[in-house]
């Protein structure tokens, strides 16, 4: 039975790991080794680690957490923050990372997609982006970690990675991460529905129901997120989690 | 400290303890403290439910107009599970709050989240900077003495002090209980609230200044407890409380899930006590958990003769776990070998408070409780 991957999501502050809301509001949530294993114990399928303050700080994420992050894990994950050049995403790679994903730099330079993909082929680069409605409601890509406008629209911007190369592409939400409510399915939709690479549905997943909706209606081929996975309940207190196996029926559409 | 090896006629506490005194017949001073303390529960017990009971109306009087009227320290153990089970049982509005040291076990979280769902409580954490608890840790491994986890056991006594304060809830829930945690000889965990020793140890072998973590020591306690009026209650000890019976209830009605053996839901306790201090100080914890088992009545002196001669940690597993151990701490391989063959101190080798407390524990005994 085929099923969209389900994707944890953990975004790094240098070496610690935090979680914000609307890319906001960021809260201490420990230490990423430990994470991990508990991952590899409740069999996620993939992980992503985003370094949020490394595009800001003109730095990469750090190589020897990549490194110890792939000592540790079972699973395939995907690192972003701060790629920008090809030497750099060599590193990554070599570091233990499946795929490495482009963010602020993709909007800026989108010929670099088409570089690395050249390089390291489709299936290695993924292109995240970041999209938020400006001031007239209009829905913009955003950059530096949601502080940018970029004045692109989503599906423009999409269609000009798949050209480019990517092999994957993240739709996120900046209003709706951390808040739990639901992903912006249309979107996603708009994005998915339009674009012939496989797309990862990010931002404002409250529980599982969240994750059956958005790939019953737009049919993702991949679910992140980043609150169900670190937080239980109400009060949001910090407890690692992955649905189980039997969790995932989201071909029942009753 | 080169005594003649002696091991107790009743239990299997032995010499391995520096402090273990022996009657004329051979039997120490672990096990006959134990039958002491036993007496005066079933003294308690006798009356236990009806002081349970009052209790348990005071608590929900005061929690009267509040979201919560406790608060239970969850690691998700037996013990803290269990505890968790009887406050549903007795109506009472919880607030589950854990401590992250780092350690987790995917078993001990998959406990809590199960725990919270089906006995619909909220939970909260406190996690702890991982930065700099891990220069703690290291410190403490560092100077080499048996209380390698005191860090951890001030801060699960500050987390839950400050998170109850914070919510306005006078009660402490500990599922701390006389019935199992029974031998425990102090030369193998002394008193964590000394901040005399915790400082020294932390100044000389740490390499940062400690300042988020979560202290708890007499004078926050005094504050706590007279100032914000919380109060710490043990369930447990008020109920009969068995072990096996426990788990059993929480397997079939909360799918609670076991390790194997007691605290070993961090990964780091375990490797502290099945393995460092057995190196450092021929110290097997196994011991005072069999001696505990044999004064119950659950095993027999002999079966646990015979237990204590299997290993207590499985050599290949330990390569392995030393590996992650390191790269945790942020160490080399190397440097955790040297650290584990540095010889055991013992607390009274470094400055400490104790005297100073003993004083003070004795008057706060006499005269207020």
């Amino acid at each position: 039975m085929f099923r969209p991957r389900v994707i944890p999501v953990l975004l790094l502050n240098h070496d610690h790991l935090v979680k914000s809301i609307s890319f906001r509001d960021y809260q201490y949530i420990g230490d990423p080794l430990n994470a991990v294993r508990i991952f590899n114990e409740l069999e996620a399928d993939e992980l992503t680690f985003l370094d949020i303050s490394a595009t800001r700080n003109n730095r990469l994420i750090s190589l020897d957490l990549i490194r110890e992050i792939g000592e540790e894990s079972n699973m395939p994950f995907n690192v972003g923050g701060g790629i920008r050049q090809i030497a750099q995403i060599k590193d990554v790679i070599r570091a233990g990372a499946e795929k490495v994903i482009i963010g602020s730099y993709a909007a800026s330079n989108p010929d670099f997609i088409t570089k690395a993909s050249n390089e390291f082929g489709s299936s290695t680069i993924t292109v995240c982006m970041d999209v938020k409605k400006n001031f007239f409601g209009k829905e913009q890509v955003w950059t530096i970690n949601g502080t940018k406008p970029s004045g692109i629209d989503p599906l423009e911007f999409a269609r000009l990675m798949e050209k480019n190369g990517a092999g994957e592409i993240i739709v996120q939400s900046i209003s709706r991460d951390g808040k739990m409510n639901g992903y912006d399915l249309s979107l996603i939709k708009r994005i998915a529905t339009n674009i012939n690479i496989p797309t990862v549905a990010l931002g404002g997943a409250g529980n599982l129901e969240d994750l059956k909706t958005t790939y019953v209606e737009t049919h993702v081929t991949g679910l992140a997120a980043g609150s169900i996975f670190v937080y239980y309940d109400r009060n949001k207190g910090v407890l690692i989690n992955y649905p189980e196996k039997k969790d995932f029926n989201f071909n029942d559409t009753e | 400290m080169n005594r003649t090896y002696q091991v107790c006629t009743r239990c299997v506490m032995d010499t391995t303890d520096p402090e273990i005194v022996f009657d004329e017949n051979g039997v120490c001073n672990h096990c006959t403290g134990w039958f002491i303390t036993q007496a005066k529960l079933a003294n308690r017990k006798k009356f236990g439910k009806k002081n349970l009971e009052k209790i348990i109306n005071k608590i929900k009087k005061r929690g009267r107009g509040k979201k919560y009227d406790v608060v239970l320290g969850i690691s998700g153990g037996v013990d803290s599970c269990y505890t968790a089970y009887v406050l549903k049982k007795l109506g009472l509005r919880t607030l589950l709050v854990h401590l992250d040291n780092g350690w987790n076990s995917d078993n001990a979280i998959i406990n809590i989240k199960n725990i919270a769902s089906r006995l619909n409580f909220d939970y909260q954490s406190f996690v702890l900077d991982w930065e700099e608890f891990r220069d703690i840790q290291l410190a403490f491994l560092k100077a080499s003495v048996v209380e390698i986890e005191t860090p951890t056991d001030i801060a699960i006594q500050g987390a839950l002090h400050r998170v109850a304060a914070k919510n306005g809830v006078k009660y402490i829930i500990s599922g701390g209980n006389l019935a199992t945690e029974g031998i425990l000889p102090k030369m193998w965990h002394y008193d964590a609230k000394d901040t005399v020793y915790f400082d020294y140890i932390t100044r000389t072998f740490g390499a940062k200044k400690v300042r988020k973590f979560p202290h708890f020591d007499f004078t926050l306690e005094i504050y706590y407890k007279f100032i914000k009026g919380i109060k710490i209650i043990y369930p447990l000890n008020y109920v009969d409380y068995d072990k096996s019976n426990a788990i059993t209830i929480l397997k079939e009605e909360l799918g609670w899930k076991d390790y194997g053996s007691k605290h070993h839901e961090s990964r780091f306790t375990k490797f502290v006590q099945s393995y460092l201090l057995l190196k450092k100080f021929d110290l097997d914890y196994r011991k005072a958990t069999y001696s505990s088992q044999i004064c119950a009545g659950k095993i027999t002196r002999e079966e646990a003769l015979i237990a204590l001669k299997a290993p207590a940690y499985n050599e290949e597993e330990i390569q392995k776990e030393k590996d992650y151990i390191a790269k945790k701490l942020s160490i080399s391989r190397e440097e955790l070998e040297n650290i584990i063959s540095l010889p055991g101190k013992y607390y009274f080798e470094y400055p400490n408070d104790e005297n100073r407390l003993n004083f003070i524990y004795k008057i706060y005994r006499k005269y207020f409780s």
